[in-house]
């Protein structure tokens, strides 16, 4: 719908979006906002993102398997799939045979229920660190509500130093944890979809340069309007946004830039 | 990204906030960045107030009143608690606009907003027409929106505000109840939740009369607000009316 008050969205046309927190496919908890591939891929045109790494609601919300399944399903050059990864022996093998480049852990007791500490996940962060395997993990798996969940973060970044780990949906409350942590874990790398106090991103950016924050949207629960709006009106270079939309999640998975 | 049109923003602030840092927040680097979005004039209540004191957080309110009336409306934050100061308040700065521009805060004032130490301030807002911006969340039993129902339909006069239209999909959908029963009730969309096509969706379901563009600013990032509107596929006059008619036609009424 054109008209007088249509977003400008022409500054970030060229940007070669590529977004790091995409969900795809049925939702038992959200399903008015669900999204299959095709609308998926019409809702990224919208907001010029080019290219997404997609994981399944229903590895989320019900069997990591039987969600890779229907992620293998659903292929298309511009959807990055981020596999579901569980932590048993098995798991780790069958995870393996998909070659991945992307992994995604939802070890909340809301959804598979398991440990990110090594006496748990040992087995697979080993694979996924020996393979320079991205891994997501979001604020709600890691209990980052909690001091507690912080310090597991900690345990797992200290244990798994070589592991590039992309905390996804981090709150904007989040800083006081955050930065001390960016300062001593150089493979800690954080999503940008609710990073959204005031000026947060500038004073991030000015504190530690750019090459840690990764764009995100959300899709298909959040609007990409909003994190977008967010780094177009962020008083950093062009270089710094670049980097944030896409430089930076290319050069994790040594995507080539075109 | 800048808005077009020159925005009234319902729902800001000045001051910090306890549990994460404040960037950026002096008056003066927020009307930096209301330039830069195109922010005309932003309402605001003080974060003090919200958080501990109403009387010295009303004080700096006044202050930025004084100081730059052209850029700032002025809500009086009041507390419950103790019984009394809240009016007294309220007639204290009875100044700062006509209609009052009231703001309450239950969760972090830790009182029901159906409690009877509001009733005066519910009274005193009926009485004189006020705006009324009350902070709702999502079935909160101190603040969600569906008790602001009887509230609404015992004051008729007052001009009830969901800050946050009480954040999630499903505290939406509770104040979009609320709005649909009661006509003195409006939606403020400031909020971290950017929820896809929830503007679409409450214009569909009480028009686009009955929104209004908050920022939430400096506690959240006005371009949040602002990039959901702008992108949102709503036509350019019910985005006016959100980014601005709206606000302007409550606060002259």
């Amino acid at each position: 719908m054109q008209g007088y008050l249509e977003a400008d969205l022409s500054e970030v046309s060229n940007w070669n979006i590529m977004d790091v927190n995409v969900r795809l496919g049925p939702s038992g908890i959200h399903g008015e906002l669900a999204l299959e591939k095709d609308a998926l891929l019409v809702e990224m045109d919208r907001f010029g993102i080019n290219t997404a790494v997609v994981s399944h609601f229903t590895a989320e919300e019900y069997d990591a398997r039987e969600g890779n399944s229907a992620l293998a399903g659903n292929r298309n050059v511009r959807l990055i799939p981020a596999w579901s990864a569980l932590p048993d022996s098995s798991d780790v093998e069958a995870l393996a045979r998909r070659n991945p480049n992307v992994v995604k852990l939802c070890c909340a007791s809301s959804k598979h229920n398991f440990s990110s500490a090594s006496w748990c996940s040992g087995e697979l962060l080993e694979y996924l660190q020996d393979k320079s395997i991205l891994v997501l993990v979001s604020r709600e798996d890691l209990q980052l509500g909690t001091p507690t969940g912080w310090d597991n973060l900690v345990a797992l970044l200290s244990n798994f130093s070589r592991l590039p780990i992309v905390l996804l949906d981090l709150g904007y409350r989040s800083d006081r944890y955050l930065f001390p942590l960016l300062k001593r874990h150089t493979n800690l790398h954080f999503e940008t979809s609710n990073y959204a106090a005031h000026r947060q991103l500038e004073c991030y950016v000015e504190a530690f340069g750019s090459d840690r924050a990764l764009f995100g949207s959300q899709l298909p629960l959040f609007t990409p309007g909003a994190a977008l709006a967010v780094l177009i009106s962020a008083r950093i270079s062009d270089e710094a946004k670049l980097a944030i939309a896409g430089g930076n999640l290319r050069r994790l998975l040594k995507v080539n830039p075109q | 990204m800048k808005s077009p049109i020159p925005i009234i923003d319902c729902h800001g602030h000045i001051g910090v906030h306890p549990d994460f840092p404040a960037y950026k927040a002096t008056v003066e680097e927020m009307l930096q960045v209301m330039d830069l979005l195109n922010i005309e004039r932003l309402a605001i209540t003080s974060t003090l107030a919200c958080y501990n004191d109403c009387p010295r957080g009303n004080e700096q309110v006044a202050k930025v009143l004084d100081q730059y009336p052209s850029r700032f409306l002025g809500y009086i934050t009041v507390n419950p608690d103790p019984p009394g100061q809240a009016v007294k308040q309220l007639e204290k700065h009875s100044h700062f606009h006509t209609p009052p521009l009231i703001k309450v805060h239950p969760t972090c004032h830790r009182y029901p907003i159906d409690g009877p130490n509001y009733l005066p301030v519910w009274d005193y807002a009926n009485q004189t027409r006020a705006i009324v911006l009350v902070h709702t969340w999502d079935s909160d039993p101190l603040c969600g929106p569906l008790l602001l129902g009887p509230i609404a339909q015992s004051f008729p006069n007052a001009r009830i505000l969901l800050g946050h239209a009480g954040v999630t999909w499903r505290g939406y959908e509770q104040a979009l109840k609320v709005a649909q029963g009661h006509p003195n009730t409006v939606l403020d969309i400031a909020g971290s939740h950017s929820h896809r096509t929830i503007i679409e969706h409450c214009v569909n379901k009480i028009g686009a009369e009955r929104i209004l563009f908050g920022s939430d600013m400096p506690f959240l990032e006005a371009a949040l607000s602002l990039g959901r509107v702008l992108t949102s596929q709503i036509s350019s006059l019910e985005k006016e009316l959100i980014l601005r008619s709206n606000f302007l036609r409550l606060i002259s009424a």
